[in-house]
């Protein structure tokens, strides 16, 4: 039998004999035991092929009974284990052999149950299922499908079911539940623990990063018989697919395919979870599970945009007009306006609005009703009145339009052309650009060539250049400039914050001024804005004083930086301390540029240049030296040393600072430190420091100190020796401690 | 619903064999016996219109085909819109049917094409079956014997493909494939393709699932010939790819030719 020689005519023969079986499966049992050798691991492909097919469709069969089956087994198992062991390479006939050990695995689990002794069979069995779970991953798609539901049988026959009676295991379906606790092959615990493993092998395929829509849909679809008969571990299938989102496990591009995957998937997912809510309303997860649902039609909106996923209007072209096949729009076709051609005569403004033929109506004075009740009109006309209306009007008016432009350009260009080429010399382009582009073309060109030419002619627009600044006027504006910067000032002071002088200390003496928006940055701009950029522009102080200038630019940037200075001189100190050094150097600036001026011959008129440093730096002086108090020794100090000239006006002023005795020790002590520190201010402070002592009574003691070290055969110092002597040695800690301070 | 008039065999009371469809041309001229071929089944919720002419199409390509409806009832046009024909499932022929309207007013339903139709079904098989009575894996021998149109091929009682005309229909037919629990292992494709119930969108639709389908044996029939005799490791690229994995990439090609019959697809169980 086996030594057919043509594989057709087996193949012929083996489809006779499964006629036979599906009429009648009182012969399979026969017919099974007769083709296995003719389908076994030697045998030719198509016969295996045919072979594992008609095992998978025998055992799998509903007509075929469970004993039968059971019965047949072992020799199956037997023919299935060494096909496998070829190793079979075909995919059909591995998807029948994966197919039929799926519905063995159940017959042969409830055969050895009740058969302990058949250890061959269970051996066989295993071997099977090792051979499958072993090579799963390796096999292709078509064959993986059916290793899960062999997976699925497996684990739902090795899970205890729900509601069996123990006393009644013949009834009951294959389940844990039927194994006796001392069974000889089957132990309890261990075959839980494999379908455990084998339920996270299963659900796997829900947190592979990049979905197979195939692998997902197949095992969502075979999760309703394990969700329904197993309660222990329904709950973790249905937290598997609540947890899975399938729009988030494929990777772009979204081609078609991975858009049909998804879809799919959602579908799927959508399906399983509406079958298990409508078998039991108060299942535990079911908010959740509505939530799912939700959730994953809110994905698929999000998808709608995909074209393919509603039904297109039809694809030939639409005409509204056309009745016979029309799409249903919420819409009457649009009405069509009647648009009379335009009042013959000149063309006014109301002959080309007028788009009406109601001789009653284009006469009416609209102008004759007050203004609120026209709006009151017009207001609602205009919402109420269609789009394709208003569009048509638009349109009819705008059409007028271009035939009147028209019609008065080649007027024109016919007017032109019969005065003669003369008038091109008194052609001026700004004033009539049209007219240029038409000489220019000199052609009498088609009408719409013309209409095209008319955009063009246009020109570019050129705002009229402004009259000039007075003098007034522009000084004005400058201050208005200035103000606004100063605006900055206290803009950037407000919104500053520590961050400012972090970074002043990180930059140092790499910083460039202005390079930041900060305080610091906009005070530079100022100060530089008040000493150099007018430098040189200013009158020669020496000029005519009848004709006293106005307050000049910098002047008044001076004044207000003065005044801003003043407002907080102990914060600002910093500006005011800029400030003056940029006057300084401005100062020195101007006198060597004056000196460079200098005509050599003309030894009698001496160059001049305003000294503003002198000015500014007693003014502000001036300013805050009243509000000094006894304790800002720190700023009085700060400020005299780093400006960068000490004059007699200024220790002059410093030396005022003694008539308050409570500020004797902050005159003496900011004079002590020019002297100690400011080397070229020496002579100039002991002497201030002299004058002091001489006036103010309560300066001696502080101030004889210094003396004595600085200036020990000062001549002041000896007629006033004798009275002070008692209270000199009380004095000597003072110096250390200033010192210290600074 | 009037009857589309350019069907060949409309307004024809005699009956006369289904003509061949107009994709004949696609049907393949390889021996049946060794060309390889899925096996259909289709669905709509009457078993009437969509379901049999898909059946027409595809058992005219000599596809085995059998064909289902998900409704309670066999529903079909009265005199009015609330007065329908109702029939049971699985126990009324189409005969039974077309006798029984013919009676009743022939002129109303001759030209509102349901005699026609009830012709044509007739021809095809004996009644309108409801998918969920379809317990798969019961040998359908008796189809055959009885002529059903498609019935070769399909005696074994499972299919490969469903393809269901209406999304109802797919959610009906992927739930009832969940209550059946699966008992065969046998994995199964369920498409739907949405068609709108009159005549003529049944004759398009039809078309298009025969087009579907086509390309569907296409990739079974290369899978069995690439892998057949050298195994599939030794395959490369997309000709290692099997049958089933190319399945969304065709349903996607297919979509893109028909854009107006949105698809839906998985896999499921029998």
């Amino acid at each position: 039998m086996a030594q057919a020689p043509d594989v057709g005519d087996q193949i012929a023969q083996l489809n006779a004999a499964r006629s036979l079986v599906l009429g009648d499966a009182a012969f399979y049992p026969q017919i099974v035991n007769g083709i296995l050798p003719i389908v076994g691991a030697s045998t030719r492909l198509e016969l295996r092929r045919w072979g594992a097919n008609f095992l998978a469709e025998t055992f799998a069969s509903p007509v075929l009974g469970v004993e039968q089956k059971e019965q047949l087994a072992p020799n199956v198992l037997q023919t299935i284990r060494e096909i496998l062991r070829l190793p079979e390479t075909d995919i059909t006939v591995l998807q029948s052999l994966v197919q039929a050990s799926a519905s063995l695995y159940p017959l042969v689990f409830r055969h050895i149950v009740n058969h302990p002794q058949d250890s061959t069979t269970w051996e066989n069995m295993c071997e099977i299922k090792q051979e499958i779970l072993k090579k799963m991953d390796d096999y292709p798609c078509s064959v993986k499908l059916c290793c899960a539901k062999f997976l699925q049988r497996v684990v739902q026959v090795q899970t205890h079911s729900s509601g069996g009676d123990p006393r009644r295991p013949e009834l009951n379906e294959t389940s844990l539940a039927v194994v006796p606790r001392n069974h000889s092959l089957l132990s309890i615990p261990n075959l839980e623990a494999e379908s455990s493993g084998l339920l996270d092998r299963l659900l796997g395929v829900f947190q592979e990063e990049t979905s197979d829509a195939l692998l997902v849909n197949a095992t969502i679809n075979l999760l309703p018989p394990l969700i329904r008969t197993r309660p222990t571990i329904a709950h973790k299938i249905v937290n598997a697919i609540l947890d899975f989102i399938p729009a988030h496990h494929v990777r772009p591009p979204f081609t078609p395919t991975v858009r049909v995957s998804v879809k799919s998937m959602e579908r799927t997912a959508r399906a399983l979870l509406w079958n298990i809510l409508k078998k039991n309303q108060n299942h535990p997860l079911a908010p959740r599970m509505q939530a799912y649902i939700e959730r994953l039609s809110q994905s698929r909106l999000e998808a709608a945009e995909d074209p393919t996923r509603k039904r297109g209007l039809p694809n030939e072209p639409t005409d509204g007009l056309d009745g016979a096949k029309r799409a249903r729009l919420n819409a009457m076709p649009p009405p069509m306006m009647k648009i009379p051609p335009m009042a013959p005569g000149p063309a006014t403004y109301d002959s080309l609005f007028t788009l009406t033929e109601d001789a009653g109506l284009s006469s009416f004075d609209v102008k004759q009703l007050p203004f609120d009740i026209v709006l009151k009109i017009v207001v609602p006309l205009l919402s109420q009145v269609h789009d394709s209306t208003m569009a048509q009007a638009v349109e009819a008016v705008r059409t007028r339009y271009q035939t009147i432009t028209r019609e008065q350009t080649l007027q024109r260009q016919q007017q032109q052309q019969s005065a003669g080429q003369d008038d091109d010399d008194d052609y001026e382009p700004e004033y009539q650009p049209m007219d240029a582009a038409s000489i220019a073309s000199e052609e009498n060109t088609a009408v719409a060539e013309d209409l095209a030419d008319l955009q063009p002619s246009l020109g570019p627009f050129v705002l009229p250049k402004p009259p000039p600044l007075s003098e007034e006027e522009a000084g004005e504006l400058g201050r208005a400039a200035a103000a606004r910067v100063f605006g900055m000032l206290t803009a950037a002071e407000a919104s500053a914050g520590p961050a400012r002088g972090q970074a002043q200390q990180k930059l140092g003496f790499a910083r460039l001024a202005g390079s930041a928006s900060d305080r610091d940055a906009w005070s530079i701009l100022l100060i530089r804005l008040a000493t150099r950029a007018p430098a040189g522009l200013e009158p020669p102080p020496n000029a005519d004083s009848t004709v006293r200038r106005q307050p000049t630019i910098a002047d008044s940037i001076r004044e207000t930086l003065y005044r801003y200075v003043l407002e907080d001189f102990r914060g600002r100190l910093n500006i005011a301390i800029m400030w003056l050094n940029e006057e300084w150097y401005n100062d020195r600036i101007q006198m060597k540029s004056a000196a460079a001026r200098r005509n050599p011959s003309d030894e009698e008129s001496e160059p001049t240049v305003v000294i503003h440093y002198d000015t500014w730096v007693n003014r502000l002086l001036d300013g805050f030296l009243a509000y000094l108090d006894g304790r800002d020794i720190k700023v009085l100090v700060r400020f005299l040393s780093e400006i960068p000239e000490i004059t007699i006006p200024i220790t002059q002023r410093v030396a005022s600072l003694a008539k308050d005795p409570e500020r004797v020790n902050l005159c003496v002590q900011s004079l002590m430190y020019l002297i100690m520190y400011r080397i070229p201010a020496r002579e100039m402070c002991l002497n201030t420091i002299e004058d002091v002592y001489q006036t103010y009574e309560e300066s001696r003691p502080a101030a004889a100190k210094v003396l004595k070290k600085w200036r020990p055969d000062s001549t002041v110092l000896e007629k006033t020796e004798e009275p002070e002597a008692s209270a000199a040695p009380a004095q000597p800690e003072a110096q250390p401690a200033v010192a210290a301070e600074q | 619903m009037a009857y589309d008039p350019r069907r060949t065999n409309s307004g024809t009371s005699t009956p006369q064999p289904p003509p061949p469809p107009p994709a004949s041309g696609m049907a393949p001229a390889l021996d049946p016996a060794d060309s390889y071929k899925l096996k259909f089944c289709t669905v709509c919720a009457s078993n009437n219109n969509r379901s049999m002419e898909a059946h027409l199409q595809l058992s005219g390509t000599a596809f085995p085909v059998i064909s289902f409806g998900t409704g309670s009832l066999v529903r079909l046009p009265g005199p009015s819109i609330t007065q329908p024909n109702v029939y049971h499932f699985n126990s009324t022929s189409y005969n039974q049917m077309y006798e029984e309207l013919h009676g009743k007013d022939e002129r109303l339903y001759r030209s509102n094409g349901i005699l026609n139709m009830l012709d044509r079904n007739r021809q095809l098989k004996w009644g309108p079956e409801r998918f969920q009575d379809w317990v798969p894996g019961i040998p359908r021998v008796d189809h055959l014997a009885k002529g059903d149109k498609g019935a070769a091929g399909t005696e074994g009682g499972v299919v490969d493909v469903i393809i269901t005309c209406e999304e109802r229909c797919w959610d009906a037919v992927v739930d009832d494939l969940m209550n059946k629990g699966s008992t065969l292992n046998y994995p199964v494709h369920v498409f739907n393709v949405d068609i709108k119930d009159n005549h003529e969108e049944a004759l398009t639709g039809g078309k298009a699932i025969l087009d579907l389908a086509n390309r569907l044996n296409g990739a079974a029939v290369d899978e069995h010939r690439i892998h057949g005799t050298e195994g599939w490791e030794n395959g490369t690229g997309a000709a290692r790819q099997s049958f089933d994995e190319n399945v969304p990439g065709i349903l996607a090609d297919w979509q893109e030719k028909y854009p107006n019959l949105p698809a839906l697809w998985t896999v499921a169980w029998l």
